[in-house]
């Protein structure tokens, strides 16, 4: 078995892993870095649960190649808080209850972050498109959109 | 209880959020265990199939794997099942559809027990397949079963229908299809177990029934109860198809043998192939109205397609010929439906147990009358709803909370205003609008069965007190409003409470996650046991405080004289006094719905103890040269009894709303080409309609504060509302769902809106 040996920034953390090369990028964060935020939730980037961000763009993570993060900085939802300070984005989501089972909600946020760090005053249509390869069964959205939106005034506010 | 100490109606934060915020290892396929075997099942790819032999010889020598099972495995008994048992942990003999579970590989990872599971060999003999319900019910169908192809049938019946259309000024009659749907909760079924130090088995899953879960493993493992644990891990969504045995069963297969950890994680396509579907249901109503409009009489007959198992194709059966009425008080009623196996995969639960299919049926009636007697489709809603006092078709005489016609009132405004003004606002020629109604009653609980929940509550000897509950929260954050309900007796604050919630070794049954039962009946059994508590906090007060008890209340955690609030004592001494005296300081509390089982001949009884009513509006929009449907608006307006935590509540409200727009528009599983989400289309951020909630609240006397369910009624009228909307925008109405492209645009074309230039 031919192994591949890569280097990434995950969350901050230098990480240097030898692994086959067929690995997804999901695989690797959840079982071999343990950060079981990102979920597998079809194998097939249609449901945005494993969303995390990767040289700036978000990305669905059961899609990409592990391969490909050699040498790029990824940021993960257990990254997002700084030390036991909820990021605004999380903190929108209790507050404007943005959530109901939870599942989809790391790939949810990491959409919205990857949305806000491009555009820090979307409009609804610009939050819907955002997040419209995140898949939701329990909300109905419209709170999500809610908390995104509540998210980017707050950060706007100098948080 | 009457003071609530502000706790009852108040969206506190929602107990969990931060961690699962924080993306925390909570659910099932995040558990980190000690080298775990990894399970893969391999199903069945015949419909209908005699096993002759199953080889598994190649494929145990793949490198890695520990052990293949089969059926010859099951220690004790091989079939599960909630309401009848019939659907084997792996397939014994035959196989029923394609979905059906043959073997079981136990490897090392993934990869092997993937390569391992193609290399069985299964030698098949075919059946003869049956894949529509009624030809099913013929002489000649082939038998899914032994015992025959009709699992159930459930009748209702009052006065006489035939005579009653006789007289009545118009009569309508429509046959109704809906389709197979997929749960499509965002997490794939999921467990891990592992065996505690005691040897005892440890199964940590999603499921909606971590109680039933450990009844069925004990039944097939033959083990003693006290040696298997269910805990339940978070669940990312159920909607009713968790409240199966999915994966539980195989890992406490795996476990009973290897004694080592296991996982079993479904992949997608796994839980499109193996778990539950929505029943397909096909109905023929006829309803008749006198020239008010009053509805005089109504039949329907309704049939079923429970696929190869009966899950809880028995509630189905009985929920949909129940509610077949709607929320009107019909004098004459005569309803048939019949639950059918073919060899199609297996339909369960799902949010509303055929009260949506049968909602989409009687409120596309009640418009079809409302026209041909020129009617407005609010107006002839009103003059039917149920009142207190009224009886329904199971001669039910309704006395407590009815809140149907309040809902019809609410949303009365919004559906003038929409057709006064958004009706007749700009648009392009292709596109027209569409103003739609639809109403639903909703029985909370099981159907005229005994469905009770309990719960415990204790205080340690320093005035801590916890909570057991073995209610599952799958999301609808029924664990907050159950914290909420004791802290409110108890007169303390919630965050003040521990709560031990669905693990199968600590809480005792509380029933199922579904039925929209659990903030009623689990709510009811909690307070029981806070209020039992209580009583003893506030007769521990007298001797302390010297106080007569009707003087005293609790209020933050201490026991208070109401004329002097500075004269009190805190918990922790009265808890004290009490340990030391032998004063018992944990209370188990209890509650059943009263229900008097249906006859199975008229249907005569009292299936539940109490009803949710709502109505929603739809605004919509259709394009008449595409098909393509836009829904703008839905307001929806539902009678909760009581809203304890708002914000859930109308969480529920927006998810099933949207929910309802798939189940009108777009949700179809074809058995035969439907294998992962790249084929079934749920709404997207891109479908959602603006949503107004609107929370009534008639108070439901034995209901906890009032409260009553909204889980599934969320859903229900949406559908109907939408079709109804189709139907004003296009003048043509759509009998089958989904209301897709193709249906949509037939019923444009048909109504010959289709046109490529403005009409007068």
């Amino acid at each position: 078995m031919e192994m591949k040996t890569i280097k990434f920034v995950i969350n901050g953390v230098k990480q240097e892993l030898r692994i086959p090369p067929w690995r997804t990028l999901l695989e690797v964060i959840r079982e071999d870095l343990k950060l079981t935020g990102a979920k597998e939730g079809c194998g097939q980037g249609e449901c945005g649960s494993c969303t995390v961000i990767m040289g700036g763009k978000s990305v669905n993570s059961c899609l990409v190649p592990a391969m490909e993060a050699d040498g790029q900085e990824i940021t993960t939802i257990e990254g997002l808080k700084n030390g036991e300070e909820l990021h605004p984005i999380q903190e929108a989501f209790v507050e404007h209850a943005g959530m109901q089972c939870g599942f989809c909600t790391p790939g949810m946020i990491m959409s919205a972050k990857h949305l806000l760090d491009h555009n820090s005053d979307p409009t609804l249509e610009e939050i819907q498109e955002g997040v419209s390869g995140n898949f939701c069964r329990c909300t109905g959205y419209t709170k999500i959109f809610e908390s995104i939106d509540a998210a980017a005034k707050s950060m706007k506010g100098g948080r | 209880m009457k003071s609530n100490n502000g706790m009852i109606g108040k969206s506190i934060p929602r107990i969990g959020a931060i961690e699962r915020l924080l993306g925390k290892p909570l659910f099932s396929a995040d558990m980190e265990l000690d080298h775990p075997l990894v399970l893969k099942v391999l199903p069945s790819d015949r419909h209908h199939a005699r096993i002759l032999d199953i080889d598994t010889a190649e494929a145990a020598r793949v490198e890695g794997v520990v052990e293949i099972f089969t059926a010859e495995d099951i220690p004790r008994n091989h079939l599960t099942g909630i309401i009848n048992k019939d659907r084997p942990l792996l397939a014994k003999n035959k196989v029923r559809s394609k979905g059906d579970a043959v073997a079981l590989v136990a490897a090392l990872n993934i990869h092997a027990a993937e390569t391992a599971a193609k290399k069985i060999h299964v030698v098949y003999e075919d059946l003869p397949s049956v894949h529509d319900p009624e030809e099913a019910l013929k002489n000649h169908a082939s038998k899914v079963h032994e015992k025959g192809n009709l699992l159930f049938t459930r009748k209702i019946k009052k006065g006489n229908p035939e005579k009653a259309f006789e007289a009545c000024a118009v009569v309508v009659e429509k046959t109704y299809r809906t389709s197979f749907l997929e749960h499509t909760y965002l997490e794939p079924d999921a467990g891990a177990g592992y065996l505690d130090p005691d040897g005892n088995l440890v199964i940590i899953a999603s499921t909606q029934n971590p109680h039933y879960d450990h009844s069925e493993l004990v039944s097939l493992l033959g083990v003693a109860p006290e040696k298997v644990r269910i805990v339940q891990a978070a669940t990312g969504g159920g909607f009713g198809s968790k409240l199966d045995l999915n994966v539980q069963g195989f890992i406490g297969l795996a476990l009973y043998h290897l004694k080592r950890p296991v996982m079993c994680t479904f992949t997608r396509e796994e839980t499109y192939r193996m778990t539950a579907k929505r029943h397909p249901l096909k109905m023929v109503f006829k309803t008749g109205a006198d020239e008010n409009g009053h509805l005089m009489a109504m039949t329907a007959k309704m049939i079923c397609d429970t696929g190869a198992y009966g899950s809880y194709g028995l509630a189905v059966a009985s929920r949909a010929p129940v509610h077949a009425t709607g929320p009107y008080e019909i004098d004459h009623v005569d309803v048939e439906c019949r639950c059918v196996y073919t060899n199609n995969p297996f339909a369960g639960a799902m949010r509303g147990f055929g009260v949506p299919q049968a909602a989409f049926a009687h409120e596309s009636q009640m418009d079809l009358l409302a026209e041909a007697l020129g009617m407005d489709p609010l107006e002839i809603r009103r003059v039917n709803a149920l009142k207190a006092g009224h009886k329904t078709a199971t001669g039910q005489l309704l006395n407590g909370s009815v809140g149907i016609d309040q809902c019809l009132e609410a949303v009365k405004p919004h559906y003038e205003n929409a057709l006064k003004t958004w009706l007749h606002g700009e648009t392009d020629f292709a596109k027209q609008r569409g103003v739609g109604l639809g109403a639903m009653w909703y029985g909370i609980g099981n159907t005229g069965v005994q469905n009770p929940s309990t719960a415990h509550i204790e205080m340690d000897g320093e005035g801590r007190i916890t909570l057991y509950t073995g209610c599952a929260d799958i999301g609808q954050g029924s664990t907050t409003v159950l914290s909420q309900i004791a802290a409110a007796v108890l007169g303390i604050s919630p965050d003040m409470l521990c709560m031990v919630v669905g693990d199968t070794a600590f809480t005792s049954n509380a029933g199922a996650t579904s039925a929209s039962r659990q903030t009623y009946i689990s709510g009811n059994a909690v307070k029981n046991a806070a209020e039992k508590l209580a009583d003893v906090l506030l007769t521990e007060g007298v001797d302390l405080l010297k106080r007569p008890k009707t003087d005293l209340m609790l209020e933050n955690g201490f026991v208070v004289y109401k004329k002097d609030p500075d004269h009190r004592m805190p918990f922790s001494k009265i808890a004290a006094r009490a340990a030391k005296r032998g004063i018992p300081l944990r209370w188990q509390g209890y509650f059943d719905p009263e229900t008097v089982p249906l006859d199975p001949e008229t249907g005569e009884g009292v299936p539940y103890a109490t009803y949710a009513f709502a109505c929603h509006v739809a605004l919509v929009t259709v394009d008449v040269l595409t098909g393509e449907v836009t829904v703008h608006k839905i307001i929806a307006a539902h009678d909760v009894g009581r809203a304890i935590h708002p914000a859930s509540v109308e969480g529920q409200i927006r998810g099933g709303a949207a929910m309802g727009v798939g189940f009108a528009l777009m949700e179809e599983y074809d058995p035969s080409t439907t294998r992962s989400l790249k084929d079934y289309h749920i709404p997207t951020a891109m479908d959602m309609p603006e949503i107004i909630p609107i929370i009534i609240e008639s108070s439901e006397p034995t209901g906890p504060f009032g409260a009553k369910g909204v889980g599934e009624p969320a859903l229900i009228p949406t559908a109907p509302a939408v079709i109804n909307g189709i139907t004003n925008a296009v003048s043509a109405r759509i009998y089958h769902l989904p209301a897709n492209l193709e249906r949509v645009l037939e019923a444009s074309i048909q109504s010959g809106k289709f046109t490529m230039k403005e009409v007068a």
